[in-house]
């Protein structure tokens, strides 16, 4: 079989293979670089998409915490005013409360100091009484004559009344 | 996920159609080419010979080869894009990824962003050239030590270096020749048509060369093998001992390293020629010149 020289120049083996090289081009264009550039552009986009995602989320999270935080702060301060509020009430209700007892007390003690001074006088007009009927039926029967009651009840009187001054 | 069985039949059928074009040029060489003895050095193989005006129109055993890397690179993209998602699922996306954004990266490094659209072209120019040239691993004929394939992909650079060089203008182009001085012109002339010249030469003559050396040292080596035994009796005699493994360890450089290196070489002096023949200046001043003729039209 024949061979060519080492050096032997072709004008239509050179076009040939001349278009080779553009067939080649387009291969390689069509099938390799454009699938793999195409996928990389892909994946870039995927990419720069989760990290938008993750901003926006993270944006969401901190705006989140910021109303959290203010609802927060204002429960706090409701909270703070309830409090205040019971405790203002309470106070009201316990001076309240002093002032009722202490009114009460005093009337209790008014009341007792009324009754032990009625009791005084019951027992005041009670004595005064048997004393008299007493000396009177005494001073009968030592004297064996009449007195005259109205002076009697007059020397007695004034008797008693010296006692009960001494007493009181 | 994507690893059913309709999947892994289309992988097996990419990876078979990438194998057989080489199987079948091995055959091709295997039927047309009895083993021969001694030194030959020729070029290729011619199979048929079609008459056509200026030249008989040659399908020889470098147009098969080109033909057949063609093919087998044709579906090792389709191989390496098959499956291709989003996530990585598959271990050949990663070379995948690695060939467009190591080429991406060379382009904008060495002929700026203009000239984006030259990735699919120079990832071209080095698979062509380098499986072009590893061929010569299974004893097929490297289309790249022949000067006509090698010569057709300068004449394609050197029609894009010229294509970007006018863009200039052809004003700027003629007078780019008659620089510094006008008696320069000849020179000038001459490094304009030098450059296609030196690129399909130092590729085609690398390849070459290697190949010349692997038979000059493959023979030397049967030579030597053939003294040190002669001694022995019978057909012991003849064995060829030094011919075992040495002309391997060469081929790593002649075939793999040096191929690889051309293509790459190439594949870098084809960036530069095109980007260093466009003058940015000058076709943006032309550029504006024409927006503003545009306008006054109107």
């Amino acid at each position: 079989m024949q061979s060519l020289d080492i050096i032997s120049v072709n004008i239509w083996q050179i076009l040939v293979s001349l278009i080779n090289l553009v067939l080649l081009f387009l291969i390689v264009k069509k099938f390799l670089y454009k699938p793999v550039k195409k996928m990389l552009v892909d994946r870039q986009a995927n990419i720069d998409k989760k990290y938008s995602d993750a901003e926006e989320a993270r944006n969401k999270a901190l705006e989140d915490q910021k109303s959290y935080e203010e609802k927060l702060s204002a429960a706090q301060e409701e909270a703070d005013g309830v409090i205040q509020s019971a405790v203002d009430t309470a106070k009201a209700r316990e001076k309240e409360i002093i002032a009722d007892a202490k009114q009460k007390a005093e009337g209790i003690v008014t009341k007792a100091e009324n009754d032990a001074k009625l009791a005084i006088l019951k027992a005041e007009d009670s004595i005064r009484r048997e004393i008299i009927d007493v000396s009177t039926v005494l001073t009968e029967k030592v004297l064996e004559r009449e007195i005259s009651e109205d002076d009697h009840k007059n020397f007695i009187d004034s008797f008693i009344d010296n006692i009960g001054d001494g007493d009181e | 996920m994507k690893t059913n069985l309709k999947f892994k039949i289309i992988d097996i059928i990419y990876i078979v159609m990438m194998a057989l074009p080489i199987a079948f040029s091995i055959v091709l060489k295997v039927l047309t080419n009895p083993p021969s003895e001694g030194i030959s050095i020729s070029g290729a193989k011619i199979f048929l010979e079609i008459p056509m005006p200026l030249q008989n129109f040659i399908i020889s055993e470098s147009q098969i080869n080109s033909a057949m890397v063609l093919i087998t690179i044709f579906f090792f993209c389709l191989y390496m894009t098959h499956g291709l998602s989003d996530k990585i699922e598959l271990k050949r996306q990663h070379f995948a990824e690695l060939i467009v954004e190591k080429v991406d990266g060379l382009i904008k490094e060495n002929m700026g962003d203009y000239f984006s659209g030259y990735a699919p072209f120079i990832i071209a120019i080095m698979a062509l050239s380098a499986f072009s040239s590893l061929l010569s691993l299974f004893a097929l004929y490297p289309p790249t030590s022949d000067i006509n394939i090698v010569g057709g992909w300068a004449i394609l650079v050197f029609a894009l270096i010229t294509y970007y060089k006018l863009k200039g203008g052809l004003l700027n182009y003629l007078k780019g020749f008659t620089e510094p001085i006008f008696v320069m012109l000849p020179l000038n002339i001459l490094g304009e048509v030098a450059t296609p010249v030196s690129l399909a030469f130092r590729h085609y003559g690398n390849v070459l060369s290697g190949s010349v050396i692997a038979v000059l040292i493959s023979a030397a080596l049967g030579g030597v093998s053939s003294m040190v035994l002669s001694w022995l009796p019978g057909t012991l005699a003849s064995f060829p001992l030094f011919q075992v493994g040495i002309p391997a360890v060469l081929s790593i450089y002649f075939d793999v390293f040096s191929g690889c290196m051309q293509a790459f070489i190439f594949a870098m002096l084809t960036m530069l020629n095109i980007s260093g023949g466009f003058d940015m200046e000058a076709f943006e001043k032309r550029r504006l010149k024409k927006a503003q003729k545009a306008l006054k039209n109107k």
